[in-house]
């Protein structure tokens, strides 16, 4: 098959028109027309996610963003979302271990109001104990799908509390259960006053609107909120880890083991991240990717299979494999071809055509990401929230000038043999058969 | 199929496994330039196309009218399959060879079966739109199906089908699909089951798509940087010679208009958590009762402002996935409520959802709910239409109901007609709980 080396279009993307501002309350804003369709996506981004939570209090984070929606003295619970629903919007909320976000995608000409209710839940929330009470039930729920009943959740969840050990990212996001159960409105307000500040926020408008006049509105809106106290940094760095560590966890009710293979790797701010970054398109992206095409396509060994490295971890994180077994495969297979592939990358340089391949499809998603405004505005926080948005401008050439030279060396660099972590699931004997 | 994990994250709401309700997708302004431009080519083939030009980016979608109705009653599963070897090998390339084309330039060329259609979907930057445009000819018109890749392929839907058994979702929708559609290719699932699948043949298999990929059952739609006569003239060169075979276009019965009410439990004593589903049959976009149920729907389980929302999850705290919605088919309607929550409280929300369900007939609903709905269903159009995905699945849903393209003019206009008493009036013919089959899947 003859592949033409594709030039796609210039190696970076022309600047966009961002206009920003830090207003002198410290809120970041990052305003960007787009004319395309009558809609504006508006998001703002709180450096708050689960590593600012302490053991004892985990999951204060995502419990506060649902509470986020329980009224203000303004508005009253449920009022956010019937206001935006009222003016055709769309709305949603997420936690990660590093931020909480929240968005509303809407007609561009509701900007106004929207951004009027986001000033206002900004330092204006009731957090009732009558409504904690009853959103706990919710959270408590929430838990249940995402974690006690579904397999992947949970090996995740053990991954993190066997890789990490002095860093906050050993606990899962949504918290533990008996956390949940315990946390009391005086921490949920001691959380919200420490955390939502607008010195520890960053908004982001991305649509059909004009620059100026939104940030005329936001400067009226948000202007008056006062400067909060800084937040207290976040000092936990995760000690080097000196040999393998393995988790094994039988699951009742699971179909198919599952088998997580996790290294400790740099962040964003380190010159290997491109690499790094590249190196989980190299092995996941598309079918022609070396773990599918290899684990699942040649060998036949797996259903799935890839490795995913969070480039915008706020703190150094795992870079993970993952995979699950063909029916009749065993976890054990699967784990040493996977180590096989490892190590296949540290002995032999990574072929002209896939580096040159993954490159593409990096650079293709980024031209893809501008079909939307709310992709738009998403990535424009990313990357500011890991330093600037300006970053974004020179991701897609960094990561063209990776080497194969560059991809062996990191391999070998954060992939050792020893110091990886393995988490194993496999269905609990007795589970209930199939049915059919 | 490399799965893309994403980093921990919890979001407030569950995104919902839900089948489009196309209606609510379908507005346009009144009066606006039409969505898309429309013709009939030669070969019977249906082309929407709608130039996008400010991203040099291209979505094709092409639909086939060959969806798991189809499949032969000893078959289930043989569109479905058929449809995931198109793109494992063609008469001038394998499988390995059309994945790394593909993907060198950094486009998507994937198939997709459904019960009423296959779509191939091509994704891909307009420079290397050629390309593109080869690799779909090749997949749709010459698939060679190797016995190798069916093998590959039945494996991996076997494991698929093996590993879905954890999720409660989807097993409470396949049993639905069964309890609502006796009788009808609407009750087994697409993906058919791991003993039909075993069974399945090259043989049916080749035959399948010799019957029933053909372009007078087949449309196109075009979305992106691209002008009307360059892309009809670069799809005739590849997919004129096209022709449909001599047999008539196969009818499908209807669905059954009303099944026996029903229920089924699916002990699972591992899980912490109940999924419950509540189903009857529903009505498509050309009732006349649609719109009505359109803003009945979304009062009693649309969004976060619905009556289930408020009472089951923001008051009562019992669940953190609650809601309703309509399911339109081409041969059938289904009309369902959802939930989740701790196995001991069952009962307790199950009694809250069929009281709601109970109370949209038994008095109108307030102009304030109503006035909610209309300006969600009618002000949110902008939103199903800012992406080019988004633009070119609007076409094809517009094009296999049959709604034409006048059809999201009409849209906010039916909505804004629709009354309390017409709200009312449909509720106690579509919500009655007591016309709803059940499946619990949990303890």
């Amino acid at each position: 098959m003859a592949l033409v080396p594709s030039a796609i279009g210039a190696a970076a993307p022309p600047a966009p028109d961002v206009v920003e501002s830090t207003l002198e309350n410290g809120l970041r804003v990052l305003l960007l027309e787009d004319h395309r369709s009558p809609v504006v996506s508006i998001q703002i981004w709180y450096r708050v996610g689960s590593r600012n939570e302490r053991p004892g209090a985990t999951g204060l984070a995502h419990f506060l963003e649902h509470m986020m929606f329980k009224g203000t003295a303004s508005h009253g619970k449920g009022e956010f979302s019937r206001l935006v629903e009222q003016n055709g919007g769309q709305d949603n909320a997420f936690t990660t271990q590093d931020e909480t976000s929240y968005y509303v995608d809407v007609a561009a000409d509701r900007a106004e109001l929207v951004l009027g209710l986001e000033a206002d839940r900004m330092r204006r929330l009731l957090l009732d104990p009558r409504e904690i009470d009853s959103e706990r039930q919710v959270v408590m729920e929430e838990r249940r799908t995402r974690t006690e009943d579904d397999p992947d959740g949970l090996l995740a969840e053990e991954m993190n509390s066997v890789a990490f050990k002095a860093h906050p990212y050993r606990w899962p996001v949504i918290g533990w259960m008996e956390d949940i159960k315990r946390i009391n409105p005086t921490e949920l307000r001691a959380f919200y006053d420490t955390y939502y500040q607008p010195n520890n926020a960053l908004l982001v408008v991305v649509g059909d609107v004009k620059a100026p006049d939104v940030m005329t509105r936001v400067r009226q809106l948000f202007g008056a909120i006062p400067r909060g106290p800084d937040p207290p940094p976040v000092t936990a760095i995760e000690p080097k880890q000196i040999d393998d560590r393995r988790v094994l966890v039988k699951k009742a009710g699971a179909q198919l083991p599952i088998v997580d293979l996790a290294w400790h790797v740099p962040n964003y701010e380190s010159a290997d991240a491109p690499a790094l970054e590249l190196l989980s398109t190299i092995l996941s992206e598309g079918r022609a990717s070396r773990l599918y095409r290899k684990l699942v396509y040649e060998q036949q060994l797996a259903l799935g299979a890839g490795g995913d490295y969070p480039y915008f971890s706020r703190d150094p994180n795992l870079f993970t494999f993952y995979a699950t077994p063909l029916p009749g495969k065993s976890a054990e297979t699967l784990e040493r071809a996977l180590l096989t592939e490892i190590d296949l990358l540290k002995t032999d340089l990574v072929p002209e055509e896939e580096m040159e391949r993954a490159k593409n499809q990096i650079e293709a998603a980024f031209v893809w990401q501008q079909d939307s405004v709310h992709s738009r505005a998403s990535s424009l926080a990313r990357f500011e929230l890991a330093g600037s948005w300006r970053s974004q401008l020179d991701f897609v050439p960094r990561v063209r000038a990776v080497t194969a030279a560059d991809l062996q060396r990191v391999v070998r660099t954060y992939f050792p043999t020893k110091r990886k972590n393995v988490a194993v699931l496999l269905p609990e004997e007795g589970s209930p058969p199939s049915s059919k | 199929m490399s799965g893309i994990r994403v980093r921990p994250t919890v979001v407030r709401r569950p995104r919902l496994l839900v089948i489009v309700a196309l209606a609510v997708a379908l507005a346009v302004p009144a009066g606006a330039a039409p969505l898309a431009l429309r013709e009939v080519l030669p070969n019977g083939m249906r082309l929407l196309v709608a130039p996008r030009p400010a991203i040099p980016i291209v979505v094709l979608r092409v639909y086939v009218r060959a969806g798991s109705t189809l499949d032969p009653p000893d078959a289930p599963g043989l569109a479905n399959l058929t449809a995931e070897l198109l793109t494992r090998g063609t008469a001038k390339r394998t499988a390995p060879e059309i994945d790394r084309a593909i993907e060198f330039v950094g486009g998507s060329l994937e198939t997709d079966a459904g019960r009423d259609g296959t779509t191939v979907s091509l994704a891909i930057l307009k420079k290397d739109i050629d390309l593109g445009l080869d690799l779909l000819a090749d997949v749709l018109l010459t698939p060679t199906f190797p016995q190798d890749e069916l093998q590959r392929k039945v494996g991996e839907i076997e494991g698929v089908l093996q590993r879905s058994e954890e999720n409660p979702e989807v097993l409470a929708g396949r049993a639905m699909a069964r309890l609502i559609y006796p009788g009808h290719p609407y009750a087994h699932p697409v993906t058919g089951t791991i003993e039909s699948v075993r069974k399945l043949t090259r043989d049916q298999v080749v035959r399948f798509h010799h019957d029933h990929y053909r372009p007078d059952a087949a449309l196109v739609a075009v979305v992106g940087d691209v002008t009307p006569d360059g892309i009809r003239q670069a799809l005739l060169r590849r997919l004129g010679g096209w022709t449909p075979p001599t047999q008539a276009v196969p009818v499908i019965p209807e669905a059954p208009s009303a099944p026996p009410v029903t229920s089924e439990t699916i002990t699972r004593p591992d899980l912490t958590q109940a999924t419950v589903l509540l189903g009857r049959p529903g009505i498509r976009q050309d009732h006349p009762d649609y719109f009505p149920l359109v803003v009945a729907n979304y009062i009693l389980g649309g969004g976060s402002a619905s009556r289930l929302y408020t009472r089951v999850r923001e008051e009562h705290g019992l669940a953190y996935a609650v809601y309703s919605y309509l399911s339109p088919g081409r041969y059938g309607a289904a009309y369902a409520v959802a939930l989740q929550t701790r196995v001991d409280a069952v009962a307790e929300a199950l009694r809250l959802v069929k009281e709601e369900m109970g109370r949209m007939a038994q008095a109108p609903v307030t102009d304030r709910e109503l006035q909610l709905a209309r300006s969600y269903l009618i002000g949110s159009f902008p939103l199903r239409l800012d992406t080019s995905r988004k633009v070119a699945d609007m076409l094809v849903g517009i094009e296999e109901y049959r709604l034409g393209l006048d059809y999201p003019d009409r849209f906010a206009s039916e909505i804004a007609k629709v009354s309390a008493a017409d709200v009312q009036r449909v509720a106690a013919r579509y919500m009655d709980p007591a016309t709803f089959s059940s499946v619990t899947v949990g303890k």
